[in-house]
């Protein structure tokens, strides 16, 4: 029987209530030294790609998350059986103890942030139509100015996003322990950003959407959590040449940028 | 369970529960499908499910914007002039 895994917990110990998983399947939890790893059996008729399952996923690891420290598992992990999950497991152990250490006591928030970018970026573009000089009849200079004019435009385009980035980023920072933060996903999603934040002080979190959302402007924003800390686990341990866990793209900018782009701001 | 926020627009407005759903799953996937814990098993990730967290942004975009109409907010304005 294959085992459908929902997440790593800093327990060895049995579920003290009953969850019930995919397909309605009890879930457990498989002891490895001092963590446990959360599974269900998986019966070959549940169909996992559905949006029942993808919320049961996520409802299971939520109820952990109530009485232990989760380390999320990406959706649909399966194993073919648990000698082959705890042999990976065995790979990856001591960077699960460090990633639970990290995480201990602290849930994840999502913050995003949409703005009119289509609208903003024709502005800009109006802008620099209007300073073009006398109509240029030599096709390769005309090519090379349209080619400088559009660099300028997105260049403009990212500067005013990164400005407005730090202004948001600037309400939650002082909150948050680590934070990821991606701009400009689509034109129009400003930012998407998630933050790693004490429990303790979630209703501090709150609060700072809602400072926010009153300080006016024409931005809209959506705030959710708490989540299971999904972009904050990193695995610096390949076990078998694969690294997983948080994804530090080109297009995620961090701390010290967004600093830097704030002070452009000014 | 911890009371969960989930899905907070502010005070004025809130999402129905279809919507609600509708963008937790969104949400949801935002997360699940891409990151968390990666270590290898069966894993069974297609092209399909990247382009239905892609598509599932534009909804989402589409669902707050749909929202933010209903309530009366303007939704069309340009962002300030930069001074």
């Amino acid at each position: 029987m294959k085992i459908y895994t929902y997440a790593i917990i800093d327990s060895n110990s049995g579920m003290d209530e009953p969850i019930r998983g995919l397909g309605e399947a009890s879930v457990y939890n498989i002891p490895y030294h001092d963590i446990g790893i959360v599974v269900s059996d998986l019966d070959p008729q549940v169909q996992i790609k559905t949006k029942e399952s993808i919320l049961k996923h996520e409802e299971v690891v939520e109820r952990l998350m109530d009485r232990f420290t989760v380390l999320p598992m990406r959706l649909y992990t399966v194993f073919s059986g648990k000698e082959e999950m705890l042999l990976k497991v065995k790979d990856y152990y001591e960077d699960f103890i460090e990633n639970l250490d990290r995480v201990r006591n602290k849930a994840e928030f999502g913050i995003k942030v949409i703005w009119t970018g289509n609208i903003i970026k024709e502005r800009i573009s109006n802008a620099y139509k209007n300073e073009s000089p006398a109509h240029l009849t030599q096709s390769g200079t005309k090519f090379m100015k349209e080619k400088f004019e559009k660099y300028k435009i997105d260049k403009e385009f990212e500067e005013e996003a990164d400005r407005c980035s730090a202004i948001v980023d600037g309400f939650f920072n002082r909150l948050a322990s680590e934070k990821k933060l991606e701009k400009l996903k689509t034109d129009n999603l400003l930012l998407s950003a998630s933050y790693l934040v004490d429990k303790e002080k979630k209703d501090d979190f709150k609060k700072a959407f809602e400072e926010l959302r009153s300080s006016g402007g024409d931005l809209k924003y959506l705030l959710s959590g708490p989540w299971p800390p999904y972009n904050f686990i990193i695995l610096s341990h390949s076990g078998d040449g694969k690294v997983g866990g948080m994804d530090i793209s080109d297009k995620a900018f961090q701390h010290k940028d967004m600093e830097g782009n704030e002070g452009r701001g000014e | 369970m911890d009371s969960p926020i989930k899905i907070l627009q502010d005070k004025n407005s809130y999402l129905d529960l279809r919507k609600q759903e509708r963008v937790t799953l969104l949400e949801v996937l935002d997360r699940a499908l891409e990151k968390g814990v990666v270590i290898s098993g069966d894993i069974v990730i297609s092209v399909a499910d990247v382009d239905l967290v892609y598509l599932g942004l534009k909804v989402l975009l589409s669902s707050v914007e749909t929202m933010e109409r209903l309530r009366g907010a303007p939704i069309t304005g340009p962002m300030q002039e930069p001074t």
